[in-house]
């Protein structure tokens, strides 16, 4: 057995700038993988349901090239999930053209396995006709306990966050490298020490520690880190020579988007890294032990995405300090305007009419500590979402005109009241959707809901 | 002495779609324990701030090795990232009500 494995770990969301002197100071270490993630579902649910791209071509072009070129010069093999964000089979082949057209460029021939994320509804509902009972992974309302047939018809696109075994799988097929669409993020760090028969716990805390890049740094930068997973141990250490990780900021680490610090669920264990220690190896790397991983049953995350209706929005600018005053009053008066001319349309089923009002609450809601707003102007946006589109408009436009024009106690400037930035003053958004599908997949075959193709680039 | 002036990181962030996390990190030992050990960062001040009932706070953590504290409560009103009515995708300024809270 090997006795240690260097894993070389950088973000493909977009903005990384993959400098190219810490870049190769990171490939001076000689990496037995590089690896770069590049999906995830915190931009929300819009992305999966359309199949949009997120973080830029350009940035992600540029992460491409710097993996492929350094990766294929050197003879390292690389792991890369893309389709940014939600990595469905649309996002995943626009990325694989860019691909192709990069090795074009620079005149290199790739053997890569590509692993699709997305998730076929047919195999799904065969599935759940043979008994699988798929449960929401988190116990809220508006989930339903276990899924339907309807909602899968009902979700634009579904994806699965595909653990390291298909990755593990996909590396026995002689190709230069394995890109996924949606995986888990730590399975791709994970694929090639499992491979090499490391520790589960120790690869797993590893993989959390890396799959973020430099947020374990001080400073934090958009460049690379690295690791050295050994026997019972692994070390981690920016590429970038004025940072440095410190056992706070990799301890820290383990907080970064989870809801518990201690314990992650992941597929086929649960990730505990109570008993874990953070020591200083030199004064800019850190060492870690103690992980552990406790077998449960195997399970992925699915996600899917569910059109809601249409939505519209208007932007206003309110600098009257007589207005802002009464802001609360205005905005109700102008619902109560939309609620009169739609009727018998009923608000709260029929649409749904709602403002954001930036300078007093928008950002925070009910839970903003100020309760009176000090602020000279307000940014307003008066938003309408209603199944159909045309009362979509109908709702913002008619909103927005009463602002425009209501007369309101005190009021002094008798032209108009709000400032417009934008013709047209009101603009439809187009489609809205909601997480609907936040479910858990049991498998007994990790790899069986993940094609894997091997395909020639370049 | 208030919550910010102790913390040199606190942050919030979705915890996937459904959920908000708030980090609390502390500087140095004495400050760490010193939050720590006061008992005001309790599931009945959460719920006060978040006007949320204390048993929809999902955890506390205290993780002395990182000199972290983590607060785990749903996303407001049970609006999820990207629903209509999110106000705040990444739950990015999630943590603003507990900057100013008093540590004795």
């Amino acid at each position: 057995m090997k006795e240690e494995i260097k894993v070389l770990s950088g973000i493909m969301m977009g903005d990384s700038l993959f400098d190219e002197r810490n870049w190769n100071i990171g490939l001076s270490h000689n990496p037995d993988v590089i690896v770069a993630q590049g999906t995830s579902s915190d931009t929300g649910p819009a992305y999966l349901a359309t199949g949009t791209l997120y973080g830029g071509s350009l940035g992600i072009k540029r992460g491409l090239r710097a993996i492929l070129l350094s990766a294929k010069g050197r003879g390292i093999p690389f792991i890369i999930s893309t389709g940014p964000p939600a990595g469905a089979n649309q996002q995943l082949e626009k990325v694989l053209g860019w691909v192709d057209e990069l090795a074009k460029e620079a005149n290199l021939k790739l053997r890569i396995a590509v692993i699709s994320g997305e998730l076929d509804k047919d195999y799904l509902k065969r599935k759940m006709r043979r008994g699988s009972r798929i449960r929401r992974l988190v116990d809220i309302d508006r989930l339903p306990e276990y899924l339907s047939e309807e909602d899968i018809d009902h979700s634009e696109h579904i994806v699965g966050q595909m653990g390291p075994e298909p990755i593990m799988k996909a590396l026995d097929l002689d190709v230069d490298g394995v890109i996924t669409g949606r995986a888990l993020d730590i399975a791709l760090h994970m694929a090639v020490p499992l491979r090499a028969g490391f520790d589960k716990g120790l690869a797993a805390h590893m993989a959390k520690t890396i799959e973020c890049a430099s947020l374990v740094t001080v400073p934090e930068t958009s460049d690379a880190v690295l690791a050295v997973l050994r026997k019972d141990h692994f070390l981690v250490s920016p590429t970038n020579p004025d940072s440095k990780c410190t056992p706070v900021s990799v301890a820290a680490h383990a907080f970064y988007e989870r809801p518990d610090p201690n314990r992650e669920l992941n597929p086929g264990g649960v990730l505990d890294l109570s008993g874990a220690k953070y020591e200083p190896y030199d004064e800019r790397t850190v060492k870690v032990s103690g992980s552990r991983w406790v077998p449960a049953p195997y399970a992925v995350k699915i996600e899917g995405a569910r059109k809601v209706g249409f939505r519209t929005i208007s932007i206003l600018g309110i600098r009257d300090k007589r207005m802002i005053g009464q802001i609360d009053w205005c905005l109700e008066q102008a619902r109560k305007h939309v609620e009169a001319h739609l009727q018998p349309l009923r608000p709260g089923v029929d649409y749904h009419l709602l403002y954001r009002v930036y300078g007093k609450n928008g950002v925070l809601g009910e839970a903003e500590p100020l309760k009176q707003t000090e602020s000279h102007e307000l940014g307003l946006i008066v938003e309408a979402i209603a199944p159909q589109e045309e009362v979509s408009e109908n709702v913002c436009e008619l909103a927005g005109r009463k602002l425009l024009h209501m007369d309101y106690p005190g009021r002094i400037a008798t032209a108009a009241n709000v400032a417009h930035p934008y013709s047209p003053t009101a603009n439809n958004l187009g489609p809205v959707y909601r997480w609907s599908i936040w479910h858990l997949l049991e498998l007994e075959d990790p790899c069986e809901p993940f094609r894997i193709e091997v395909r020639r680039f370049g | 002495m208030k919550l910010h002036e102790l913390a040199t990181v606190l942050r919030s962030k979705s915890a996937g779609p459904f959920l908000n996390t708030i980090d609390i990190f502390l500087e140095t030992e004495e400050t760490y324990r010193r939050v720590r050990d006061s008992g005001i960062l309790t599931k009945d001040l959460v719920a006060r701030l978040y006007h949320i009932r204390p048993e929809e706070v999902l955890g506390i953590f205290f993780v002395d090795e990182a000199r972290g504290i983590k607060i785990t409560v749903p996303k407001p009103n049970g609006v999820a990232s990207g629903d209509p009515d999110c106000r705040d995708i990444y739950g990015a300024q999630y943590y603003i009500p507990l900057l100013d809270i008093e540590i004795p």
